[in-house]
């Protein structure tokens, strides 16, 4: 089973970099609930893929802006800009966040099926873990690794403001500033894996293993390791189950972080009572 | 000494609507103010205008180059669904001394140690903020807000959801604060009756009127009655002061509810 594994080491690898970023942010996304905001970015992420792929279609090429990562983290970081900017009049935050969700997702699939060769791209929005090579890998890498170094240099503030926004601002902190910076790194790392991972497994890297930390730990560190270790465990277990079974990868792995969630919780249950 | 600070003519509000209009007053060095009005009056509104979150729409609010709040949110605004000690809750209180992406160092921790010693929960320092009780995890907040050195404590609704004997305790301990560390204090409440025997001036705020006096200027019958606009009775017992509002037929307060 190893031995045909192995020969897709190369997108095990680029599933394990995006399993690593998208856990370490998904457990803000989880604490500040704002899992439809990941959800939504998502959502908007696979948008501009298929904008991209429909635009390309048609002839209209705007250069590097038709490459569907640049118009995914193009529409993404417009996105980011517009839900870091909060609240908006009578509209509560949730059902903004709801109508962009819908919206995306609806143009999504509009311009897939309108985009040529749209049944062969419909692997852009389910995702195609199965097809990242070794210089995909570098760049999911040159991505993942400047956003983590900065989330561990900034970890205290970041923290800060998403635990009590409102003490970090007496304290000057500009908490709006220190949340663009998180929803920034957020768009950036789910606009680089989206291509690679689709909307469902991105999300689910995003939720999932964030939730089996919660229920594996007490403390930031431990919820960041279970965190961590969760999703890196699915992305291997998924990913290695798939191959020689020929399921497909990406639900698969959101399969596995699925156990892992109901094994921590069923390991609290127990906890709780002994 | 000029105040900490001043609040010159200053109207309130948000964006064109004005809350609060015309609000002249002070916080001196060692004072302990109470806010207090009905929830929706403006404390709030008032609250963030001393923080400087919020611009007055007209007059000025004047701080001193010296000030440094420590803030004690109400205990429903913090999340505690993060999985924080209390230990790594009260270190916040110095994250802005310690600097941007920098650790905390062990003057730091023995600094938030003291700060929860001041409060007398040092031996709950390493247990989770979410398993504590609603008195505990205040504690907690007024032990962060202690750690940052500050010259002014601000606390909002401390007393909110808790029992009578927790009320008392965080009361009587923000009391000793200013007593025996002459610590600036600034107590926003809705509850007249806890407040005012323990602070020495109270600010009231009711829909569109301010009064600001000593705790005996403001707990009088005459003042109170006008500021709420009904019959009110101030009663002493056991060196407490107690308001109570005098019966009335249900239409006569029907315009006020």
């Amino acid at each position: 089973m190893f031995s045909t594994v192995l020969l897709f080491r190369e997108a095990l690898y680029g599933a394990l970099v995006i399993a690593l970023a998208c856990s370490v942010l998904g457990v803000y996304v989880v604490l500040r609930r704002i899992v439809f905001v990941g959800a939504a970015l998502a959502q908007i992420s696979s948008a501009g893929i298929a904008l991209a792929l429909f635009l390309t279609g048609a002839g209209i090429a705007l250069g590097p802006v038709t490459h569907p990562t640049v118009m995914s983290l193009l529409l993404t970081i417009a996105a980011v800009m517009f839900f870091a900017g909060g609240a908006r009049g009578r509209v509560p935050p949730d059902a903004t966040i709801g109508v962009t969700y819908a919206v995306a997702a609806a143009f999504g699939i509009l311009l897939i099926a309108k985009a040529s060769h749209g049944e062969v791209h419909d692997i852009f929005l389910s995702g195609n873990i199965l097809g990242i090579t070794r210089n995909d890998t570098l760049v999911l890498l040159a991505v993942a690794v400047p956003v983590l170094v900065l989330h561990a240099v900034f970890y205290k503030e970041l923290l800060f403001v998403s635990f009590d926004r409102e003490t970090a601002r007496t304290l000057g902190y500009n908490v709006r500033w220190w949340d663009l910076l998180l929803y920034l790194t957020l768009g950036i790392v789910i606009a680089s894996a989206m291509q690679f991972a689709g909307v469902m497994l991105v999300f689910n890297f995003l939720v999932l293993p964030a939730v089996t930390g919660l229920l594996m730990s007490h403390t930031m560190r431990g919820l960041f390791f279970w965190s961590v270790a969760s999703a890196l465990g699915a992305a291997f277990i998924g990913f290695s189950l798939s191959v020689p079974f020929d399921l497909p990868s990406g639900p698969a792995i959101s399969a596995a972080s699925g156990v892992l969630v109901l094994i921590a919780w069923l390991g609290r249950k127990v906890a709780v009572r002994t | 000494m000029p105040p900490l600070v001043t609040f010159d003519r200053a109207t309130l509000g948000y964006g064109r609507r004005a809350v609060l209009t015309d609000i002249s007053f002070d916080i001196p060095e060692g004072d302990f103010l109470g806010l207090v009005g009905p929830n929706g009056a403006g404390k709030t509104t008032i609250l963030r205008a001393l923080l400087g979150s919020l611009q007055p729409l007209a007059g000025t609010v004047t701080r001193s180059p010296t000030l440094r709040f420590g803030y004690v949110p109400q205990r429903d605004q913090v999340d505690y669904n993060f999985p924080l000690k209390v230990i790594d809750v009260v270190m916040m209180g110095r994250y802005d001394r310690i600097g941007l992406g920098r650790r905390p160092s062990d003057h730091d921790r023995k600094l938030a140690h003291e700060a929860l010693e001041h409060v007398g929960i040092d031996r709950l320092a390493d247990l989770p903020l979410a398993d504590l009780s609603g008195g505990q995890k205040q504690r907690t907040l007024i032990a962060r807000a202690l750690v940052g050195e500050p010259n002014v404590l601000v606390l909002d609704e401390p007393t909110n959801g808790m029992d009578l004997v927790a009320t008392t305790q965080i009361l009587g301990l923000v009391r000793e604060l200013h007593d025996r560390d002459g610590l600036t204090v600034l107590m926003v409440s809705h509850a007249l009756n806890e407040v005012a025997n323990y602070v020495e001036r109270i600010a009231l705020v009711v829909e569109g009127g301010f009064r600001i006096g000593t705790t005996d200027e403001i707990m009088t019958e005459t003042a109170l009655s006008q500021m709420y606009g009904i019959p009110v009775e101030v009663d002493s017992f056991d060196g407490h002061r107690i308001v109570v509002a005098k019966r009335q037929p249900a239409e006569a307060t029907a315009d006020r509810v």
